[in-house]
C-alpha cells in the first residue's frame, strides 16, 4: 500500500476555513454505514463536487447492499472543488474518504462512478490527487483495484486504460459478487493480473486489458475490441440484471447531508427501463427491461424513507415516471398521506399529454411554478424520425390543459442537429413555441396574460453508442451556431425566451461518446494541460482538449462529423445493454423513412432482443395508459 | 377556531466538525431532526407550508456552542423530557438537543429575547513569543477605546462596533503560554460582536508590539491565521436575555 488506513481529517481541518463549503469535507452525516472494524473496504467515488455527487441512486443502492455484506465497509469520495484540490495538493494532503477521512490509496476497491462523458478528466484529477498511478498497467499489486460502472459504461473504450475493470449494468448483485471474490483471490495471494483474469470471469465483468485493440475494413477509425489472443474472456460482455428488482430495498438512500443539494430530497425508484423508444435516447436502451414498483411498496416505501431521512420533499424517479401503470393511484395516496405535514411529491418530468398534466396537477398543490414538456422536435416530421411518438394534438391539449389549469409558465426541451433535419424544422420549433403562447392566451384570462412565459431549451444532438442513431454524426459546430441563429429570427413571440447549449462542450461529449481507446491520451493530456470538472462550464477550456488532441494527431471535430457505415464493427460492440444489432439498424432505416415503432409496454413485443438475451422481461405491475 | 399550539425550547451544542456547518445548514439539518424525530411539528399556512421553528442568531462558521437555541411549535402537547428524549435519539452527536421546556406561544422571538451572549475563547501563543494577561488586557482596552473595527465581508467594508457590542472582558493565563479569553457580548438588530474579527484585531495590535517586522494585514470574516497565535478556538458558552428581562 502506498498509504496505509488511518484518520487524517487532522491534515484537512485547517484547510477548511480557506475554501468555499467546508461542508463538503467533514462527513459525520446522519445515516451513514461505513464499518470501521471491517477487513475489506471498499470507497465508491462520484467524479465531482459532494452535492452533485451526494442524491445519486446508483451509489446509495451500492454503498447499502456493500455494508450490509459480511466483512465489508463502504465509504464514500468525492472530488475536492478545484480550491480544496489545490490546497491538499500544497499541503500534501492525499485525497480522503468520508467516513474515516482514509487515504483512498489505502482501499481494497476503489469504485467510480461513470454518470456521462464529461466526468472523463474527474477520474484523473481524483487518481492523482489519492496517490494511485493513472495508468491501469502501471498499478502494482498493493495498488487498489480502481473499477467503474454506471449509466456511461456502455462506451467505456475512451476510459479503458485507467480502469483495471469495468462493471457493466445494474450493480445491487455485481458489485458484492465482485468484492467478496476479490477479497477471496487476495486472501489466496494471487498477482493483479492473475487476480483481474480470474474477475474477468464474473458475468457483466469487462476487464480492458485482457482484450486488444484490432484494425480491419469492417472496423472504423477508431478499430474494435477483441479478447487478447490465449485471454478465456468473452467476446462480448452482457450488462446484468437485477434478479428482481420488485424485490430490491425501495429506500437505499441512508446517508442525510447538511450541505444544501442539488437534489436534496428522499428518491424513490418506482420503476427503472422506457421502452418508449426515442432513437436518440441511450438510457431507453440501457435500462431495459421496463420493471415497475408495486403502489402499495412505493407507497409504504416513501412513508418510511420519509420517517428514516426526514426530508421534506420526496421524488418519484424513474425514465419516465408517469408511465407507471399505477401512478394516479401512488399519487393521490401519497398526497392523502402527506396532507398538512408540509412535504411535498415530485416527479421528474411530464409526459406530453393530458394524462401528463393531469398527473402534475396532483404534485402541485397550490404551487404552480413551470411546467416542463419535452417534445424534443418542432415538426411532426422530425418526431416521426426520432420516434417521439407525440402529436401535435397531444401538444396543444397538453398545454391547454397546463395554462387552464394555472400554471403560467412552461418550458419546452428541444433537439437541434438531429439526423434529417433541415431548416423548415428549426422554424418549426419556433412555430410551436409561438403556438404554445397563443393557446396560452387563449385560456388565460386578459389580465393575467402578462405572467405567460414559455421558455424553449434547445440542446445539440450528441450520437450515443448503442442506439439507432450510433452510426450518425453530430452537426459541426459552425452550423449548429447557424441553426441556433435561425431559430432565435424564427421566434415572434416577445413571450418566449430562447435558450441553447454550448456547441463545445457538446463537441467533447459526442467525440467521447463516439470514440476508441486511441482517446484514453487524449483525456490525460487535457487533464495535464489543466483540465477538470469539464461538466462546470467556468472550468471547461476547449483549447486545452484541441491541443491534447492534436498532440495525438486526432482532429476531434473530423472525428465527430464522421458517420460511421452501417455495417461497421464499432468500437463499443463487446460491451452490450442486450439489444440486438438487427433492432438498431432496423430503428434506423425506420428513422429515415419517417416510420415510428411502438411501445412495447402497451403493445407487442418490438424485437429489441434485450429480454431474450439477458433472460429478463418486462414486470408491469397493471395495465399502462 | 384556532387550534392550540404549544412551543418547545430548545437548547442544543454545536462541535466538533460540525462547527463548520453554515447557519442554513443547521437550520435545515434541525428541520430534518424534528421530522425524524416524529413529533407533531406546526406548519405554516399559506402558498409554501413549511414548519414553524426559528433559530437564535447565527453563529459564525467554525465557531463551537454550548448554547445554540430553537422555537419548536407543536401542535399537540408532548412532555417536554419525553420531546427531548425523541430529539436527542434523531440529531447527530455533535449537534445534540440538551434541554427542552414549553414557553408561551406568544414569547418573544429568540433572536430578539438573547441579545447577550458570553464568548470563550482559549488561545495559544505563538512559538517563541511570551505575551502576560495584562498585556493582552491593555490591548483590548485600547481597542475599545477606538470604538470600532473597520473589516471586511466579502469585498465591502464593514464596521464592528466594540464600544457597543463589548460590554466587558476577561483575560487568564493557563498553563504552557496559553491564555483564555471570556467575552461577555451584545447581540442585536443594531449589530453583534464578531469573535473572529475582534481576535483579528487584537492579533493586529499585539504584533505591532511584539512582532514589529509582521506586516499588518486586512481583517476579513472567517478564521483566518494569525501572527500571534498558535490556534484559537472559540466558543459561544452562553446566550442570555439583559438581565432586566430574564
Amino acid at each position: 500500500m502506498r498509504h496505509v488506513y488511518e484518520d487524517r481529517f487532522a491534515e484537512i481541518e485547517p484547510l477548511l476555513n480557506r475554501v468555499e463549503k467546508p461542508s463538503r469535507y467533514i462527513d459525520h452525516e446522519w445515516g451513514t454505514l461505513a464499518k470501521p472494524d471491517a477487513a475489506y473496504r471498499v470507497c465508491l467515488i462520484y467524479p465531482d463536487v459532494y452535492e452533485v455527487g451526494l442524491p445519486n441512486q446508483g451509489i446509495a443502492i451500492l454503498y447499502n447492499n456493500l455494508n450490509k455484506a459480511e466483512g465489508i465497509s463502504c465509504e464514500r469520495g468525492y472530488i475536492p472543488w478545484v480550491d480544496m484540490a489545490d490546497e491538499m495538493r500544497a499541503a500534501g494532503v492525499p485525497l480522503l474518504s468520508l467516513e474515516g477521512a482514509a487515504p483512498v490509496a489505502a482501499f481494497d476497491v476503489v469504485g467510480f462512478h461513470i454518470p456521462h462523458e464529461l466526468a472523463a478528466t474527474n477520474y484523473l484529477e481524483a487518481l492523482d490527487l489519492a496517490d494511485i498511478p493513472l495508468m491501469a498497467q502501471e498499478r502494482a499489486n498493493d495498488d487498489p483495484l480502481v473499477v467503474a460502472g454506471g449509466p456511461s459504461v456502455y462506451n467505456p473504450e475512451p476510459l479503458h486504460a485507467f480502469f483495471d475493470a469495468f462493471l457493466v449494468g445494474e450493480g445491487e448483485d455485481l458489485i458484492v459478487e465482485f468484492c467478496e471474490r476479490h477479497r477471496e483471490l487476495k486472501v489466496a495471494g494471487l498477482t493483479r493480473t492473475e487476480l483481474l483474469r480470474e474477475l474477468a470471469k464474473i458475468p457483466g465483468v469487462y476487464v480492458p486489458s485482457l482484450y486488444e485493440l484490432v484494425h480491419d475494413e469492417a472496423s472504423t477509425r477508431w478499430g474494435h475490441t477483441v479478447p487478447q489472443a490465449g485471454e478465456d474472456v468473452p467476446e462480448v460482455i452482457y450488462k446484468r440484471v437485477a434478479a428482481d428488482f420488485g424485490a430490491t430495498d425501495p429506500v437505499p438512500q441512508s446517508v442525510v447531508p447538511y450541505a444544501q443539494l442539488v437534489h436534496d430530497r428522499l428518491s424513490v425508484e418506482v420503476l427503472r427501463g422506457c421502452a418508449r423508444g426515442c432513437r436518440f435516447c441511450q438510457a431507453g436502451i440501457t435500462y431495459r427491461p421496463v420493471r415497475e414498483r408495486s403502489a402499495d411498496q412505493v407507497v409504504s416505501a416513501v412513508v418510511h424513507g420519509l420517517e428514516k431521512t426526514g426530508y421534506d420533499e420526496v421524488s418519484l424517479t424513474s425514465l419516465s415516471t408517469t408511465d407507471h401503470s399505477c401512478v394516479k393511484e401512488i399519487l393521490s395516496r401519497l398526497n392523502r398521506r402527506l396532507a398538512d405535514t408540509g412535504i411535498s411529491v415530485s416527479i421528474p418530468s411530464q409526459r406530453l399529454d393530458s394524462f401528463g398534466v393531469e398527473m402534475a396537477l396532483e404534485v402541485a398543490g397550490e404551487k404552480k411554478g413551470g411546467l416542463t414538456f419535452a417534445p424534443e422536435a418542432g415538426s411532426q416530421r422530425m418526431r416521426d424520425i426520432i420516434n417521439k411518438n407525440v402529436t401535435e394534438e397531444d401538444l396543444d391539449r397538453a398545454v391547454r390543459a397546463a395554462f387552464q389549469a394555472g400554471w403560467r409558465r412552461c418550458k419546452l426541451y428541444f433537439m437541434m442537429g438531429l439526423p434529417g433535419e433541415r431548416d423548415e424544422d428549426i422554424v418549426a420549433i419556433a412555430h410551436l413555441a409561438d403556438h404554445v403562447v397563443e393557446v396560452a392566451r387563449e385560456v388565460v384570462s386578459p389580465e393575467q396574460r402578462g405572467g405567460i412565459g414559455v421558455s424553449i431549451s434547445v440542446a445539440v444532438f450528441i450520437p450515443k453508442a448503442w442506439t439507432p442513431f450510433q452510426w450518425c454524426a453530430q452537426l459541426d459546430d459552425a452550423e449548429v451556431k447557424r441553426r441556433q441563429q435561425l431559430l432565435l429570427a424564427s421566434v415572434k413571440s416577445r413571450a418566449v425566451r430562447v435558450h441553447y447549449h454550448d456547441a463545445e462542450t457538446s463537441l467533447i461529449e459526442a467525440v467521447l461518446s463516439r470514440g476508441g481507446r486511441d482517446l484514453a491520451p487524449v483525456i490525460l493530456g487535457a487533464w495535464q494541460r489543466g483540465q477538470r470538472f469539464d461538466a462546470w462550464t467556468e472550468q471547461f477550456e476547449l483549447s486545452r482538449w484541441l491541443e491534447a488532441a492534436a498532440a495525438c494527431d486526432i482532429d476531434l471535430r473530423q472525428a465527430v462529423q464522421e458517420p460511421f457505415p452501417l455495417d461497421a464493427h464499432l468500437p463499443w460492440e463487446h460491451v452490450s445493454p442486450g439489444v440486438s444489432r438487427g433492432f438498431l439498424e432496423r430503428e434506423y432505416r425506420r428513422a429515415l423513412e419517417g416510420k415510428t415503432t411502438h411501445d412495447c409496454t402497451r403493445d407487442t413485443c418490438t424485437g429489441c432482443g434485450v429480454c431474450p438475451t439477458l433472460d429478463a422481461r418486462n414486470v408491469l405491475v397493471g395495465e399502462r395508459l | 377556531m384556532e387550534p392550540t399550539l404549544f412551543k418547545l425550547r430548545v437548547r442544543y451544542v454545536k462541535r466538533g466538525r460540525l462547527r463548520y456547518l453554515g447557519h442554513l445548514e443547521v437550520a435545515h439539518t434541525i428541520e430534518r431532526v424534528v421530522r425524524r424525530a416524529g413529533l407533531p411539528y406546526a406548519v405554516t399556512q399559506g402558498f409554501s407550508p413549511h414548519m414553524r421553528v426559528a433559530f437564535s442568531s447565527a453563529l459564525p462558521v467554525g465557531t463551537c456552542s454550548e448554547s445554540e437555541w430553537y422555537d419548536l411549535v407543536l401542535t399537540e402537547y408532548v412532555p417536554a423530557h419525553q420531546a427531548l428524549q425523541r430529539l436527542v435519539a434523531a440529531t447527530p452527536a455533535d449537534l445534540a438537543p440538551v434541554e427542552a421546556a414549553y414557553v408561551d406561544i406568544r414569547a418573544k422571538a429568540l433572536t430578539a429575547y438573547l441579545t447577550r451572549a458570553v464568548y470563550r475563547i482559549d488561545l495559544s501563543l505563538a512559538a517563541g513569543l511570551a505575551i502576560p494577561a495584562s498585556a493582552i488586557e491593555g490591548a483590548l482596552e485600547r481597542i475599545r477605546e477606538r470604538g470600532s473595527i473597520a473589516y471586511l465581508r466579502g469585498k465591502k467594508t464593514k464596521q464592528l462596533d466594540v464600544a457597543r457590542t463589548l460590554k466587558s472582558f476577561r483575560v487568564a493565563s493557563a498553563p504552557c503560554g496559553a491564555l483564555q479569553l471570556v467575552l461577555d457580548t451584545r447581540q442585536d438588530n443594531d449589530g453583534s460582536m464578531r469573535p473572529e474579527i475582534l481576535l483579528g484585531a487584537l492579533d493586529a495590535e499585539l504584533a505591532a508590539q511584539y512582532l514589529p517586522d509582521v506586516a499588518p494585514r486586512p481583517l476579513e470574516t472567517g478564521i483566518s491565521s494569525f501572527a500571534c497565535f498558535a490556534s484559537c478556538s472559540i466558543v459561544r458558552v452562553e446566550q442570555t436575555p439583559e438581565a432586566d428581562e430574564a
